[in-house]
């Protein structure tokens, strides 16, 4: 959806950037295709094609941001359309842009209201999830802990039950640093931890800290 | 409403020190008979730098901190009779930043008093001697010291 939107507006916004000169013989160029150009108008019209299709992908990613106050404001471009239009009409001419304006406009705004839709489901939907899942945690999940175990070089982050027993998060580790679980001595507050305490039995809150000692022994 | 103050500050060292402190050091507060807890007096525990003549000795230290606390600095003693050239006999510390008319600002934490007394240990400051064994073992007789400091971390081993 967007990507239409933004290729419908694409000439709307090349002809902006563009030297207004190259412009004109672009639109020219289309034009007379059929009955054989110059040679010399086509070489420069090559050049502006390039230079368009520059322009025109940056200026998508820009636009994208805000749709309603950019993109269907600005007039269409007269120039190019002038020359499109040549021998027209004036009034037939004028009844065009006000159409091609329209339309924009009408999608313009479709696009804002379904992005506007999608935002709110997308936060109904998040907060419901938040509802639902806030009174089911204390009932039928076990509280976890963020613990971390800090040996001489640094720390390592646990997520445990806290009314788990420390012996699975010790083997866990000792698993984990290669090391024999016997030569490890695990502490908190300078006081060895005992292989059945428990997080809450001992007290402790998210992200505090576990020293683990390597004994030589 | 001073003393507020400085518990409410210490309930946040209290909270800051279990979530971050450096390996090795162990600091608390006090937990009396009864099982209350004293956030006035911790009870902490300095492992010697290691690759210095300190390694391996694990030095306890007291912290009292006063009502005024943190206007004012927390007194830190080792024990009694402490081998070093900035520690009084009695086991205080002297320490510029532990000085309420130098270093002192009440921004510094518990563990930055920790880790400068753990710096203080193996770099002594001749300039401001608190005990005459220790100080003049240092300038005098540097081997002797050495000895001294290697023989006083045994008396200090871990407490595991």
């Amino acid at each position: 959806m967007m990507e239409e939107f933004s290729e419908e507006l694409e000439p709307l916004f090349d002809y902006r950037r563009v030297q207004p000169l190259n412009v004109v013989y672009l639109d020219d160029d289309d034009l007379d295709a059929p009955s054989a150009s110059p040679p010399k108008r086509r070489k420069i019209s090559d050049s502006a094609v390039e230079k368009v299709d520059a322009t025109v992908k940056a200026v998508n990613v820009i636009d994208c941001g805000d749709k309603e106050e950019e993109d269907w404001l600005p007039p269409p471009p007269k120039v190019s359309l002038d020359a499109k239009l040549r021998g027209e009409d004036s009034t037939l001419r004028e009844l065009r842009l006000k159409k091609q304006e329209l339309a924009s406009l009408a999608q313009s705004a479709e696009n804002v209201m379904r992005a506007v839709e999608e935002s709110v489901k997308r936060e109904l939907s998040d907060s419901l999830e938040a509802v639902a899942e806030k009174p089911s945690k204390p009932r039928c999940e076990r509280n976890k802990i963020v613990l971390s175990i800090q040996d001489k070089d640094g720390a390592k982050q646990f997520r445990i039950y806290v009314d788990d027993k420390f012996e699975r998060l010790f083997k866990m580790y000792a698993d984990k640093a290669k090391l024999d679980l016997k030569s490890l001595v695990f502490c908190f507050d300078g006081d060895k931890i005992g292989p059945a305490a428990t997080p809450d039995a001992l007290g402790m809150e998210d992200n505090d800290i576990i020293e683990v000692h390597v004994t030589s022994s | 409403m001073s003393g507020g103050i400085a518990r409410g500050r210490l309930a946040e060292e209290r909270k800051a020190w279990r979530k971050n402190h450096p390996h090795g050091f162990v600091a608390k507060p006090e937990t009396g008979p009864d099982g209350a807890i004293d956030l006035m007096i911790w009870q902490c525990i300095i492992p010697g730098k290691s690759s210095t003549d300190w390694e391996g000795g694990y030095f306890p230290l007291t912290l009292h901190f006063s009502e005024d606390y943190p206007s004012k600095p927390p007194k830190c003693k080792f024990p009694q009779g402490f081998f070093h050239p900035n520690v009084y006999p009695s086991g205080t510390v002297c320490l510029s930043i532990l000085n309420e008319d130098s270093g002192w600002r009440p921004a510094i934490t518990v563990k930055q008093i920790l880790v400068g007394i753990q710096d203080l240990l193996d770099q002594p400051n001749p300039a401001d001697p608190a005990q005459t064994d220790g100080y003049q073992l240092f300038i005098q007789e540097p081997a002797e010291y050495k000895r001294r400091v290697r023989q006083q971390a045994k008396q200090y081993p871990p407490v595991l």
